[in-house]
Parts: C-alpha cells; structure tokens; sequence
C-alpha cells in the first residue's frame, strides 16, 4: 500500500487511488501544496483500474481499461486496414481462385500478398481478434471511468475548499463591494440567465449545466458495443443468408429455405440519348445505363412445396418494381437489383410428334424446360423422360454432360412406348432449340428410330420464350435491426458529448474576499467567455483571457 | 443565360473573390509594428471587411452548385470536379463557422488560400454534366456525400488551425528544435508541390498538349493470355512511357524542348493501362513543385516557414490550438453521421450490405479510427499543442488520401466519381 492515510482533513474518508478528496476537492498527498492547474480528470475520484495489490483480473481489466491501450490498438487496427486495401480482397469476386488470382494479376508481390493472408485481412483471425479486444477496451474503459464519475457527478459539496477553487484553471479572485448576500443573489441571476443551475451553501455557491454531456462518450461506446455485437450475431446460423441467382422472365423461381418463390414479371433496361451525354463520351461511345428494373411478384408456396414433379400453389404476397436503390423487402427478406441478360431463354415449348414418313401426326403435348414432367402421353405412344440437360455438352470423355442449370442448350432423352415398338421402348434424344439440333446432331445420335419418329414445333406460337433474365441477389440478415440501433445509439451518444459542454463554477466567499474556480470538459475559451460575461453582469470588469491559467486543454 | 452558364460564372466569380479575400486576410493580419492598441483595431476592422468578401465568395459559390442543380438536373456531387467543387465550399461554410466563434482573421489568411487551392484542382477534371447512373440515383447520394463532405471540410479547417499553430511556435533562433522545423518545411513543401501539380495540368492544357501512345495489355483468362492494344492519352509530355509501350506509337512522340521522349518506361509491376500515365504526373507534379519551390526560396533566401512565422507572431498560439481541436470535435459526429452511418445505410438500399470493406469505406474507417484516436489522445492523454497540431496535420494527409489517392490509386466500387 503506497498510501495509508486516506481520509481527507475534512473529515472524509476516501478511496484509496483518490486524487482529489471527493467531498471538498482538496488535492490529496501533495506535499509541498502546489500551484498547477489541478488534473480534474473524472473529478479526482479512484477507479477500480487503480487498486493496490492487482490480482490476475485486476491485470487484465487494468489493461484494457487504460486508454493509452485502446489507442494502441486503434492505430494497429488502422494500420491493418491499410494492408487490405493495397489489392483487391477475394470477397470483392464472385468465383475465383485466389492462390492463383493473385500471382497472375499482380505478380510475385500479389502472390506474396496472397501467402500472407492478406487477400482476405478482414476475416483474418488476427484482425477479429483485434476487433474483439477494441470491444473489451470498450466496456473495460467505460465501466472504469463512468461509475466514479457517476458517484463524483451524483453528490457533489458545494462547499470547496480553498485550494481546490484556486487551482482550477480558470480562476477569479479579488473583493466584492456589495453584502456576500446581495452579491450572490446577483451573481445566481446573473448565473441563471446563463442556464446554469444553482445550488448554494451559506457563503458558497455551485453552478452547474449540461451535465448529461458528460455521458455522452459512455452512450456512444454503449453504442459502438451493440454495433459490434450485432456484427458479430451475424455468424448465428439462420442469422444471414445470401446468394445471387439468375430470374428468367415469366416464371416464379424457388428461393431456397424459404416458403417464397419469387418471379420476374417484367426487365428493364434503358439508356440514355446522345442528348443527355457529354459531348466528350458521345465522341468515345460511351454506353450509360439510365435504370435497371425487374417488376417482380413475391410469391408463398402454400401446398406442394416439395413435391418435386408437382406444381407448387402459390399465392401472390406482394408486387414490388426491383430497381438498384429499391430493393424488394418482405419479412426481412430483401432482393436487390445486380445484373441482367438480354439472350432470351426457353421456357417451354409444345413438339408434336410425327412419323416422317407419312406425315401422320400422332399429338402435341407441353415439355416444361424447368419443371418438366416424367411422362407425357401423345397419341397412342407414352414418352418417359430419362435423362434431361439444361446446357448440353460433351465432357472429356465424350460423355454427354451438362455444363451449367441454366438453360442454354436443353437436352432430353426420352423412352418411347407404343404400338410397334419393344417393350422396354426405345431412347429417342429431343433438343428443342433448332441450333442445337444440327449443332449436335441430333438425328445422327438417333440413328434409326429418327427414321419413325420426329418431335419438332410446328410455328413459333408454339415456343414459350422468356425475353431476358435478371440477376437478383437475395438477402436475410436478422440483425441488421441491432447495427442500426447501435449506430444510433453511439451517434446520439456522439453529438451529446460533442455539441454540448458540462460547465461547473464554484464560488467561495470569506467575508468580502471571492474565489471563483471554474471548469469544463470542453471548450475551455466558450467557459471564460462565459464567466467573464456573468462577472461584467455584477460589475466586475475581467478580461477573458487574464482569468484562464492554461494547463490542460482538452 | 442557361443556369449552366451561370453556374460556370458564378464558380469563377467566386474563384476570384476568394483570391481577393485571400489578399485582405492577409493584409488583415496584425504586424509587428503596431502598437497593441491599433493592432487589436487593425485586425477586427479588417478582418471583418475579408469576411465579408469570402462571405459573399460563399454566396457565389452556392449560386453555382443551385444553378447547377437545376441545370443538371440532380445534385452536383456525382463526379470528381463536382466533388471536389463541393468540398471547397463546404471548407469555406466550416471555415465560416469557426470564425463566427473565435473571430480569427489569421485562420481565414489560411483557410481560403486552402479552398482556393481545392477549387483549381476541382477544375482539373473534367466539368462537364454527366448523366446519373443509376447506382447514384438516390436520396442518399444527397445526404451521404454532402454530410461527408462537411465532415471532412472541419477536418481541414484543423488542419489549418494547427499549420498555424506550428508555424507560431516553432522557434527559428539557433539552437532550437531541427526536427520540427524540418517537417515544417516539408509540409510547407507538400503544399507546394499540389499548387505545381495544378500549374502544370493548367499550362499544359493552355498549350493544348496531347500525345497517345498504344500499350500491349495482356490479361490472363481462364488460363488463357489475351493481348489486346489501349491506348493511353498524354495531356503532359510523356518521361515515362507504359509498361509495355508499342514501338511504332512512341517514336511518333514529339520532342519536349529538344529532349527525346519518353525517358523511359514505367516498371513492370505498374501493370494498369493507367499507372504510367499516372506515374508521369506524379514526376511532373514533383518536377514543377521542387521548381516553385527552389524559386519561392531564391526569392526569400530562408525556408518558406521562417519567412511565414514572423507574420503570425501576433497570433494567441492557445488560440489556434483550441480552434484546431473544436474544429474536429464539431466535425468528427457530423463525419461519422456522414461518411459512416449514412454510408452504410446507403449500402445497405444500393449494393445490399452496409459494409463490404470496398477501399473507400475502408479508408473512411481509417480517417475515423484516426481522428477516434486524436481525440482520445488529446481528451485523455492531454496531447495537445504541438503535438496534436502535428496529428491534425497528418490527419489532412489521411483525408486527402481518402478522398483523392483511393480514386487514383486503388479502384473500387466508388470508381464511377471518375477521374
């Protein structure tokens, strides 16, 4: 124990680490009395961060509750963001290879900074980490100061010692001409107009405003820790959904773990005229774009949702016009606007088979490209779908293959059944698309039953087709609720602190003789203006720069 | 008169005005001389008449970003020029602001030379109005630039205030301290090299130079190299060619005051189609800073920073420190409402995250983690005087680099500012 003593000549008993005694303000264990300019930080009061004999815990809170740590680990914090941002993150791509991306975009220097772990800083474990710990420092820090600055704040003497009064750095004293009552009953006007509140004590008086400032740094690190929380929430499962997926125009599209089907009804896109353009940017060909747009119908799937060959009910929710800065938002579900497609796609398309040697036309039937169904019965003939292609290709091997589940090149094998044919039936290959058919072949891989029977589209009435395909990114984060809350918070918090001054004078009359201290946490030249101006108001003429002493000018 | 045209006059008349406003600010300021009674006079006569001036700047100023607005048809904050001509007035609206509060013609003598200097560099993109893509149509692009902007504008007003500061007190008799006149100096010489950078662009356009050169490009794509020909536009003579530079293009480079050009080429990990012409403004800038900078000092025989400090010597040094910091304690929650908050929630409506650490937001976090830790450091550590004059300073750096250096440098999803 460095101290012993802890009880003030007032007669109270502080805590040990208290600098100024918390009831009369007298400085504590200076010997000789100084003349500086107190450091009337949280008021002198003892924090727990400053405890004799620290145990374990008491280390680590007293590390994280020193400020000069949480400025450390700001400036690391800063000094690690600028590494992510000397080369683009792999979170900026959709589909790449980092550990070759990096090598062969930017060279040895970009695979250097792939090994390193920077191509990804901001998931790196040592950037959370330091996250977390400026979390820690956060409520550490604040529980440390906000509570004995609650205390010093909450039962405040008016009475103060001499000392105490005489050492704030802004400090009048000098002899008054009028009874001490009539001055203060001046001075407490004088004070009042000035929207100070005043509470006095015989001879002395304590002015105060503005005292809910004070807090404001405490709200806004209340704030930043719901920020940061709510940030981290979002790795719950459940929590945060996210995925881009192509809508063709014209039919609802699954959205995956949830009851919603969402459709493309209609998209958009225009540009602008050479009218509206730069001449410079007309003369370069410029293309730029004026909207984008998806009207898109939210649907929820009432009955036959997993059912996989049959239609799902469906029941309008709501109809939104998607555009870049008007995401659709339903239930926390959101759709954004990110790219589109002009090719059009099929959709369906309704063949009629035929033998191609008589012309005979046995019947038409509707051949789904998305939900396509198993069997179709057409004439006498029943076709079974064995085999279905949305991007038909051929892989290494020669085998046939899909290449993506967009339909580019739909494919279908179908086993034929009927009169004249063998039991099991026979494979029949169908490609809808015209290009495709010669493309591929198609009556070259039938061989001879090409001979008996022949699918095609009579006219292009028959031919579903849908004009274009926007890409929608779809979105559900639950606790985006809490990041604005935060945010919120930690800005009233900031404009609290920042925009309004806690202001205390203190008065101390011994007989004619004043002693005037005053003090504040902010704007030090706003208080001695201030004072100055109450003093000119009971005829005390000071100038405002010869009252203020200096010292600290936070 | 279309409001085009009169929001292109006006941005000139104010552009003018605040050179003249500049020159009374100056003359504003108390000299050595005086006596204490008429300098005190001196200064409140004058320093009234230069605000007034740069007042009316002000007006002139939002009478070319109105007329503009309706001319253009939305707000003209959607690309570098437009950006850039904001920042200069809000930079006067914080400056204003300040001076409403302390009164200090020296923080004008300053501020507006800063504004000044932001304008001319505005004008070296290009000015025309450009259509809004629809990315940027939103209200938020009104509240989030805009608020953003006059965050970062106190920012420079501190800077500012603590430049002044640190020319007041740094001592020049022997003996003293070498480092921070040093740095002093450098900084002095920073701001030189911008104005070269600005003079050099302007000459050079008067001249109406231009010179293309072609580049092989060669991109990798899905294991395979394409090569393809960009060219690149030259509006000063080309030191430093491409990466890459085709023969044939360069030899059709004219000769710049007999020296054969280019010099050479620019390194192979400057991989952009831009970074050799890049690369080649930057040496330029430099070039034409250190000349106006050898000149200024033929001139004075002593650094710039020694000729400056007697000047202000009339200057309460407590003064500028206090204005310095109260400028970023306004600025910092109206930056963080600004380029934080309202970014992310603009984020969130736009791109469908509030956060994506795309290199602009993370260098908006940066400033704020940076002015964060200023004013810890000042508020709990009583850093103040010279040395948090010096983090005010660095601070503009950061600034700067946020909102310039991130466009030029590193592309990202805030490239279509254009530049």
């Amino acid at each position: 124990m460095r101290f012993d003593n802890t009880k003030c000549e007032c007669g109270h008993q502080n805590a040990i680490g208290t600098v100024l005694c918390e009831a009369c303000g007298k400085p504590q264990h200076e010997e000789p009395a100084l003349d500086e300019v107190l450091e009337m930080r949280y008021d002198g009061v003892a924090r727990k961060s400053q405890k004799a004999n620290p145990s374990i815990i008491d280390r680590i809170w007293n590390f994280f509750s020193s400020v000069k740590v949480a400025v450390y680990l700001i400036v690391i914090t800063l000094i690690g963001s600028m590494f992510g941002t000397i080369y683009p993150q792999e979170s900026q791509f959709i589909n790449i290879d980092a550990s070759l991306y990096y090598k062969q975009s930017y060279g040895t220097m970009g695979h250097i900074y792939y090994l390193l772990g920077l191509s990804h800083t901001y998931e790196s474990w040592w950037f959370i980490t330091l996250l977390v710990m400026i979390g820690a420092s956060l409520v550490i820090c604040s529980l440390d100061r906000v509570l004995p600055l609650y205390r010093a704040l909450h039962k405040q003497k008016v009475r103060k010692h001499g000392q105490f009064i005489t050492r704030q750095r802004i400090v009048y004293q000098g002899d008054i001409q009028d009874s001490p009552n009539t001055w203060l009953d001046g001075m407490s006007k004088s004070l009042k107009k000035r929207g100070y509140k005043i509470v006095r004590d015989e001879d002395a008086l304590l002015a105060e405003k503005n005292r809910f400032s004070r807090w404001g740094p405490y709200i806004n690190h209340i704030g930043l820790i719901i920020f940061l929380l709510a940030v981290l929430a979002r790795s719950i499962p459940g929590w945060h959904m996210e995925y881009y997926d192509a809508f063709p125009q014209g039919q609802p599209k699954e959205i995956p773990g949830t009851p919603f089907y969402l459709q493309n009804d209609h998209f958009t896109v225009e540009y602008y005229g050479e009218e509206d353009m730069p001449e410079q940017f007309v003369k370069e060909g410029r293309v730029i774009a004026k909207l984008f747009e998806t009207k898109a119908t939210l649907y929820r799937c009432v009955d036959k949702c997993d059912e996989l060959a049959a239609e799902p009910v469906l029941e309008e929710v709501m109809k939104h016009d998607i555009r870049v800065n008007e995401p659709l938002e339903y239930e926390g579900l959101m759709v954004y606007q990110f790219d589109f497609d002009l090719t059009p796609r099929l959709v369906a398309v309704k063949p009629v088979l035929e033998n191609p040697q008589t012309g005979e036309v046995y019947g038409q039937f509707e051949l789904k490209i998305n939900r396509t169904e198993t069997h179709y019965e057409v004439g006498p003939y029943t076709l079974e779908l064995t085999h279905k292609f949305m991007d038909f290709g051929l892989d290494e091997n020669g085998k046939p293959t899909t290449k993506s589940q967009d339909p580019n090149a739909p494919a279908f094998i179908f086993m034929i059944k009927g009169p004249g044919l063998p039991n099991e039936g026979e494979p029949y290959m169908y490609f809808p698309l015209q290009k495709d058919k010669v493309k591929f072949q198609q009556d070259v891989i039938n061989g001879e039953i090409a001979n008996k029977f022949d699918l095609h589209v009579q006219s292009m009435n028959d031919v579903t087709l849908s004009e274009s395909t926007s890409y929608l990114n779809v979105r559900k984060d639950t606790a985006m609720p809490f990041i604005w809350i935060g945010a919120a918070i930690s800005m009233i918090g900031l404009i609290m602190g920042f925009y309004w001054q806690h202001r205390r004078i203190w008065l101390r009359l011994d007989g004619q003789q004043l002693a005037l201290g005053a003090h504040t946490n902010k704007n030090w030249y706003g208080l001695r203006n201030e004072v100055a101006r109450a003093l000119q108001a009971v005829d005390i003429e000071v100038d405002a720069k010869s009252i203020d002493r200096g010292g600290s000018k936070a | 008169m279309t409001s085009l045209e009169l929001s292109q006059d006006a941005y000139v008349v104010a552009f003018f005005l605040f050179c003249i406003s500049f020159i009374l600010f100056v003359y504003a300021m108390p000299g050595k001389k005086m006596k204490t009674h008429d300098r005190a006079r001196h200064e409140r006569r004058w320093g009234r008449i230069s605000f007034t001036v740069t007042a009316i700047g002000f007006g002139s100023q939002l009478v070319y970003f109105i007329s503009r607005w309706i001319g253009a048809g939305h707000i003209p904050v959607s690309n570098m020029y437009e950006f850039m001509s904001f920042l200069a007035m809000m930079i006067i609206g914080a400056f204003v602001v300040m001076y409403l509060i302390y009164r200090s013609a020296v923080l004008g003598a300053f501020a507006v030379p800063l504004a000044v200097i932001i304008m001319a560099y505005a004008s070296v993109f290009p000015s025309e109005v450009q259509p809004l893509i629809p990315q940027l149509d939103s209200v938020w692009l009104k509240i989030h630039v805009t608020l953003a902007a006059l965050g970062y504008a106190f920012f420079a007003v501190a800077f500012v205030a603590a430049l002044l500061y640190l020319l007041r007190t740094v001592r020049w008799d022997s003996g003293s301290d070498r480092r921070s006149q040093r740095w002093l100096e450098f900084t002095m010489g920073c701001i030189i090299v911008v104005i070269g950078f600005i003079a050099v662009v302007f000459s050079f356009r008067a001249a109406d130079y231009e010179v293309i050169v072609n580049q092989k490009v060669e991109t990798v794509e899905n294991g395979q190299i394409n090569s393809k020909i960009e060219s690149v536009t030259y509006t000063m003579p080309p030191l430093i060619a491409p990466y890459n530079s085709e023969e044939s293009s360069l030899e059709a480079v004219p000769s710049f005051i007999g020296m054969k050009l280019p010099l050479m080429e620019a390194p192979g990990w400057m991989k952009g189609v831009q970074a050799g012409r890049k690369l080649n403004t930057v040496i330029w800038s430099l070039l034409a800073g250190l000349v106006l900078y050898a000149a200024i000092r033929l001139i004075l025989r002593k650094p710039i920073a020694k000729a400056i400090s007697p000047l202000v010597q009339g200057l309460d040094p407590d003064l500028v420190d206090e204005i310095s910091y109260r400028s970023i304690a306004i600025g910092f929650p109206v930056f963080t409402l600004g380029a934080l908050v309202f970014a992310m929630i603009w984020a969130q409506i736009a791109w469908s995250r509030f956060w994506g650490w795309d290199p602009k937001e993370v260098w908006a976090l940066i400033t704020w983690l940076y002015y964060s830790a200023y004013l810890h450091l000042r508020l709990s550590r009583s850093w103040h005087g010279a040395k948090s004059s010096w983090l005010a300073v660095i601070g503009l750096l950061i600034v700067m680099f946020t909102l310039v250096g991130v466009n030029l440098v590193i592309s990202g999803l805030h490239s279509y500012s254009g530049v």
